[in-house]
């Protein structure tokens, strides 16, 4: 079942290979050209696991689900595969890019490959953490009005953020001061943690984007 | 096959309360206007929209009990959605061999040649002929036991229509536990292929017939005023004003070919049974 929907997906993307060989094509430019070859690593996954939610708009475009979900699939299924996909490429993308950064980092001798091990290893959580937020919004209210409901959640964040900030303020709490006495960890503890809890996190909006596609009705 | 019952869907200016049932072997039409709820009745059979009451069993099952494994056993064809026109047939028939088991690969590609369906062509560019049978096709290669066809016929010119029937015939044939539900407004499609019809109107079926009783015991009597006055009236299910007089509708034709021999008789068609049972009076 889920190779069928993967098997479509995959398809779906075929439509937009240029668009994948120019993001290709741009990373490479940039690490060759630079002597920053860790952007790629950041960059490369961030863009490629985009096309996750390219495929969800292309499913709903025409009213496509209707069809979909009169075949073989469950909305669970649906759902699961979605997020399959996009660690499939983000992970794929991941791979792809810790490499080629290594060997552009060994071959211009510029940093030191653990540098980039480091940076690797660190845009996982923020990279994982990016999927659980974005995939429930493209299910929730699609291609269109998911972005909007995205930028407004993000500025909501922002001003509960500032809200706190402020409150910190004036209750005479300071927050800098606190990060600063947090229990000296190991960079490796740290990041081991936050992949962690990024996953939990991916989890949960995995039940959460199962939950909105049970409630939809086509 | 399948059996509805009082199903039951609310929205704020419609109210759907259906019950039919399709008999196994059978071809069973569901016919009626733009927005009389034939869509609904497809989507809520499919699990597509949630039901707000009545129940509906599927090839012998509970609907709530039904899995995705099951709807290996359903083709459906819904009039406003199919593959993403972004997808070839060739894209395709990975996606269909992956999802049933049983899909019958030789006989998709057989039957795509047999159509003049292009391959490699993105289904976006297709003609509405080309759309239609594709998505008959893809109904009808996985040996489902019962299609689901929501205006399959729907914009098509006369020859595609038949080809298209044709193909829904041979499945029939394929196997005796086959069994259709389809939906149209082209009554003629539903005359020649359908064993028997529910008209729904606003949400209601307002009759179930055997096709062969309603083409050969209805019939529209035109009748004027004096005549209208003396006829019996028991077998007559609607009536309406007309310039000449009345014209009514009858599922005793005979009976008035025998008692009002003067009388104009005009055989039943499924356009005239549906305009009279809608426009007519009680």
């Amino acid at each position: 079942m889920m190779k069928g929907l993967l098997i479509k997906d995959f398809k779906l993307m075929k439509g937009q290979i240029n668009f994948f060989f120019i993001i290709i094509a741009i990373s490479v430019g940039i690490a060759a050209f630079s002597d920053d070859s860790s952007f790629m690593i950041g960059f490369l996954p961030f863009v490629l696991s985009l096309f996750t939610l390219s495929t969800i708009s292309y499913d709903e475009f025409d009213n496509g689900n209707a069809f979909l979900f009169t075949l073989p699939v469950s909305r669970t299924n649906y759902t699961i595969e979605k997020y399959c996909l996009a660690l499939l490429l983000g992970g794929g993308a991941w791979v792809l890019a810790v490499i080629s950064a290594v060997v552009f980092c060994i071959a211009k001798k510029t940093g030191s490959v653990s540098d980039v091990g480091m940076t690797a290893v660190s845009i996982l959580p923020t990279l994982i953490v990016i999927q659980a937020v974005m995939i429930p919004f493209q299910l929730k209210f699609g291609g269109e009005k998911g972005r909007i409901a995205l930028i407004g959640t993000l500025g909501l964040l922002f001003v509960v953020g500032m809200v706190i900030g402020k409150a910190a303020q004036i209750l005479g709490i300071d927050i800098a001061d606190m990060i600063d006495n947090f229990p000296v960890v190991s960079m490796g503890v740290m990041v081991t943690a936050l992949v962690a809890a990024a996953a939990i996190l991916l989890l949960v909006s995995m039940k959460i984007s199962i939950t909105i596609m049970k409630n939809k009705e086509f | 096959m399948l059996k509805i019952e009082h199903l039951k869907k609310q929205y704020s200016n419609f109210s759907l309360d259906c019950s039919l049932e399709v008999q196994e072997g059978c071809i069973t039409g569901l016919i009626g206007q733009n927005g009389a709820g034939k869509s609904t009745t497809f989507k809520a059979v499919l699990g597509l929209i949630s039901a707000d009451g009545g129940n509906i069993t599927i090839l012998g099952k509970d609907l709530r009990n039904f899995t995705p494994k099951d709807r290996e056993n359903l083709g459906v064809v819904l009039s406003d959605s199919g593959f993403s026109g972004y997808l070839t047939i060739r894209d395709i028939i990975p996606v269909l061999k992956n999802l049933y088991k049983s899909f019958d690969h030789s006989f998709f590609i057989e039957q795509t040649q047999r159509f003049q369906l292009p391959t490699d062509k993105k289904i976006k560019g297709f003609s509405t002929g080309m759309k239609a049978k594709l998505k008959v096709l893809t109904a009808i290669s996985h040996n489902a036991k019962l299609l689901i066809l929501d205006e399959p016929t729907a914009g098509l010119d006369v020859i595609a229509r038949d080809e298209l029937l044709e193909m829904l015939r041979e499945f029939m044939e394929k196997g005796e536990n086959h069994s259709i539900l389809i939906s149209s407004h082209i009554s003629s499609d539903l005359e020649t292929l359908c064993d028997d019809i529910y008209m729904i109107h606003n949400g209601k079926v307002i009759l179930h017939e055997d096709t062969d009783v309603l083409l050969s015991d209805y019939a529209l009597l035109k009748v004027d005023e004096e005549q209208f006055c003396k006829m019996e009236k028991a077998f007559i299910l609607r009536s309406k004003k007309e310039t000449y007089g009345y014209s009514c509708l009858t599922n005793q034709k005979q009976y008035y070919r025998e008692n009002h021999p003067k009388m104009a008789i005009e055989k039943g068609s499924i356009d005239a049974v549906i305009t009279m049972m809608i426009r007519g009076q009680e």
